[in-house]
């Protein structure tokens, strides 16, 4: 029941108005500094280019490299996030034993600081002192180049996402799987189906109005990495593992090249926006047959 | 409630299950244990190699800790403090302006004419370029007249009889939400600059609990007035029915009624918001410098600073992950009273 009362402009702006003036004014000042050329360091005045600042963006490859590391990244660790924590959600629903230890071991990666973490695992690929480099080489493996391959460094990125935020898909899809009814896994059982069949016949499908949200949300987050990569790795060896966040980071505040950051960073909210609706678009069919 | 899915295993798959967790959870878990065992290693400890049982691999020593407490490589002491005071403030300002938006949300009617919104922008992004362009005003100041302009005719446009749509409760909730939607970094470079903009007029917002504590509140509503939502709407709505009949005002509903019955949420949510909070790193690196920075920058900067010291940085890690943990057992503990059901819906 809705209730219609004057005061309700008392609850609802004060909460308006603080994100009205903390983002919303930003995002036009940005949107107008976007089509100027200016410079803070050398101090350059600023100059209306229009699309100049965009144009130059899409020709630099450094900008697209960022964006496949970007992608490369966020598609690899929110796969990965999705299958292992729909997995352990599954086997913590089925009340393994020792279910209850579990949870706060479970819940706490993803409450800790990603700028500590990211030093913690700093320390556990270091090749020398490192317990990873230890444990592979009791296997006959040699010391492995971690953090300073590109290739090797955007794997270990990738492994501390995935550490980091499994939890996050674990909690989200275990409250789904609560939520799923009783009886159609009395008839499935009376039918005999396997449990192989029963997860791909009713919990999959019942799940994926769940999963959908639980891997759009991620996949935005990912996207918008930069706090693992700037401890880690700082975007090296090179710009091998630059994200578009740590880009623009270079970009505005080691250069303070206004216009092209915020050019950049028009791009890159064009970019989320992109995949955000395709990823709707793609899934809402599915999504719509199981109502 | 019960176990579905796996109940058709035999004992032996069980048991293969209820193994791949426990990697699951030794995987979670080793991480931690080394940044605690690291921390109480001396600096010959550390270089030696891997150690990994105190007091039988080496032998701990506090020293990490007292360093960091006298401030030898940073401020600690000070940052940490900062940390707490912005953190707490943000959460709970959050919390309570957030819930109070998720309330109305819930309760009231909102119509909002599609055109009013699109007056408000106009004429913001206009006034603003008009003003600092040929008036000759300062950014800052341009922006400080353009946007109380448009947001007056925006308010006042929504009673005219506009075209278009009319925009719901639902449609704001989704402004709301989408905010938490847009890569940060769009915000916090623009927000540096209108700070610094702002600065220049004699308010120091970088660098100040005020810009600081700010900045968390705007960018913690959008996940309060969501997760304040569902634990609203599933009060029970009988109670302040009656309440109105005796003719209660809607404040005194609020505050008397709802919030007592919706504690847990507000707890948990303010929780979830000091995470956000005291993890945070790109506004944090963007809008403070020295006096107000966090503990995320300062444990960032271990790294650099002096080389690689890890018994230095992990200790400064432990600090900093501390309360976390904490909050995980707490939020763990509510997680089985089924918090977060509300959430993914």
């Amino acid at each position: 029941m809705m209730r219609n009362d004057p005061i309700k402009h008392v609850f609802i702006w004060p909460a308006v108005l603080v994100v009205l003036a903390i983002s919303i004014f930003p995002l036009i000042y940005s949107f107008t500094t976007s089509f100027l050329s200016y410079r803070l360091i050398p101090p350059i005045p600023p100059r209306v280019v229009w699309f100049g600042n965009y144009a130059s963006l899409l020709q630099e490859p450094r900008f697209w490299n960022a964006i496949f590391t970007t992608t490369l990244i966020a598609f690899i660790a929110v796969g990965l996030q999705y299958v292992i924590g729909f997995g352990v959600a599954l086997a913590l629903n089925a009340r393994v034993p020792g279910e209850r230890l579990f949870r706060v071991a479970l819940l706490l990666p993803m409450l800790l600081a990603p700028v500590a973490v990211a030093l913690v695992a700093r320390m556990i690929f270091n090749p020398t002192m490192g317990p990873l480099n230890q444990f592979l080489s009791m296997f006959g493996l040699a010391n492995l180049p971690f953090l300073t391959n590109g290739r090797w460094a955007l794997a270990c990125i990738v492994a501390v996402e995935i550490w980091q935020w499994t939890p996050f898909v674990i909690l989200m899809m275990l409250a789904g799987l609560q939520t799923l009814p009783e009886d159609v896994y009395e008839a499935a059982e009376l039918e005999n189906a396997s449990a192989w069949q029963q997860f791909w016949g009713i919990t999959f499908p019942m799940m994926l109005p769940i999963s959908a949200a639980v891997v759009f949300i991620r996949l935005i987050e990912s996207y918008k990495i930069m706090d693992t990569v700037f401890v880690m790795t700082g975007g090296g060896p090179g710009v091998d593992t630059e994200t578009l966040t740590l880009f623009a980071y270079q970009e505005g505040f080691k250069k303070f090249n206004l216009g092209y950051t915020s050019a950049l960073s028009f791009l890159f909210l064009i970019a989320i926006t992109i995949i955000g609706v395709t990823y709707l678009a793609l899934l809402r069919p599915h999504l719509e047959k199981r109502r | 409630m019960s176990g579905q899915g796996l109940t058709g295993l035999s004992s032996r798959s069980r048991r293969l299950v209820a193994a791949g967790v426990l990697v699951w959870c030794l995987i979670s878990v080793f991480p931690l244990y080394w940044v605690v065992v690291t921390a109480f290693k001396t600096p010959p400890g550390v270089v030696g190699g891997p150690t990994y049982i105190p007091f039988v691999d080496f032998t701990p020593t506090l020293q990490p800790f007292i360093d960091l407490y006298q401030g030898i490589r940073g401020e600690f002491f000070r940052t940490f403090l900062n940390s707490t005071i912005v953190g707490l403030s943000a959460a709970a300002i959050a919390t309570a302006v957030g819930a109070m938006a998720a309330y109305a949300l819930v309760r009231f009617e909102f119509r909002v004419r599609f055109g009013a919104g699109l007056i408000f922008f106009l004429l913001a992004l206009g006034g603003y370029l008009l003003f600092s362009n040929s008036l000759g005003f300062t950014r800052a100041q341009a922006l400080l007249l353009a946007f109380p302009i448009a947001l007056a005719a925006a308010i006042l446009a929504n009673r005219l009889p506009l075209p278009g749509p009319i925009l719901g409760n639902e449609d704001i909730l989704f402004w709301f939400v989408s905010q938490r939607m847009f890569p940060p970094i769009v915000a916090a470079f623009a927000l540096y600059l209108l700070y610094s903009e702002i600065g220049r007029l004699g308010f120091q917002l970088i660098d100040s609990y005020v810009g600081l504590t700010l900045c968390y509140v705007a960018f913690s509503l959008p996940i309060v007035v969501w997760l304040m939502r569902d634990f609203f709407e599933a009060i029970p709505i009988e109670v302040e029915e009656a309440a109105m009949v005796d003719n209660v005002p809607s404040w005194r509903i609020f505050l008397g009624i709802v919030v007592p019955m919706s504690m847990n949420g507000l707890l948990a949510t303010f929780m979830i918001t000091l995470a956000f909070v005291w993890n945070e790193f790109l506004f944090a690196l963007f809008l403070t410098n020295s006096r107000w920075q966090t503990l995320p920058i300062l444990v960032a900067g271990q790294n650099s600073q002096r080389g690689d010291e890890w018994w230095a940085i992990s200790a400064a890690a432990l600090v900093a992950i501390i309360p976390m943990m904490i909050m995980a057992g707490l939020l763990s503990r509510m997680m089985r009273s089924g918090l977060l059901l509300g959430a993914i819906k």
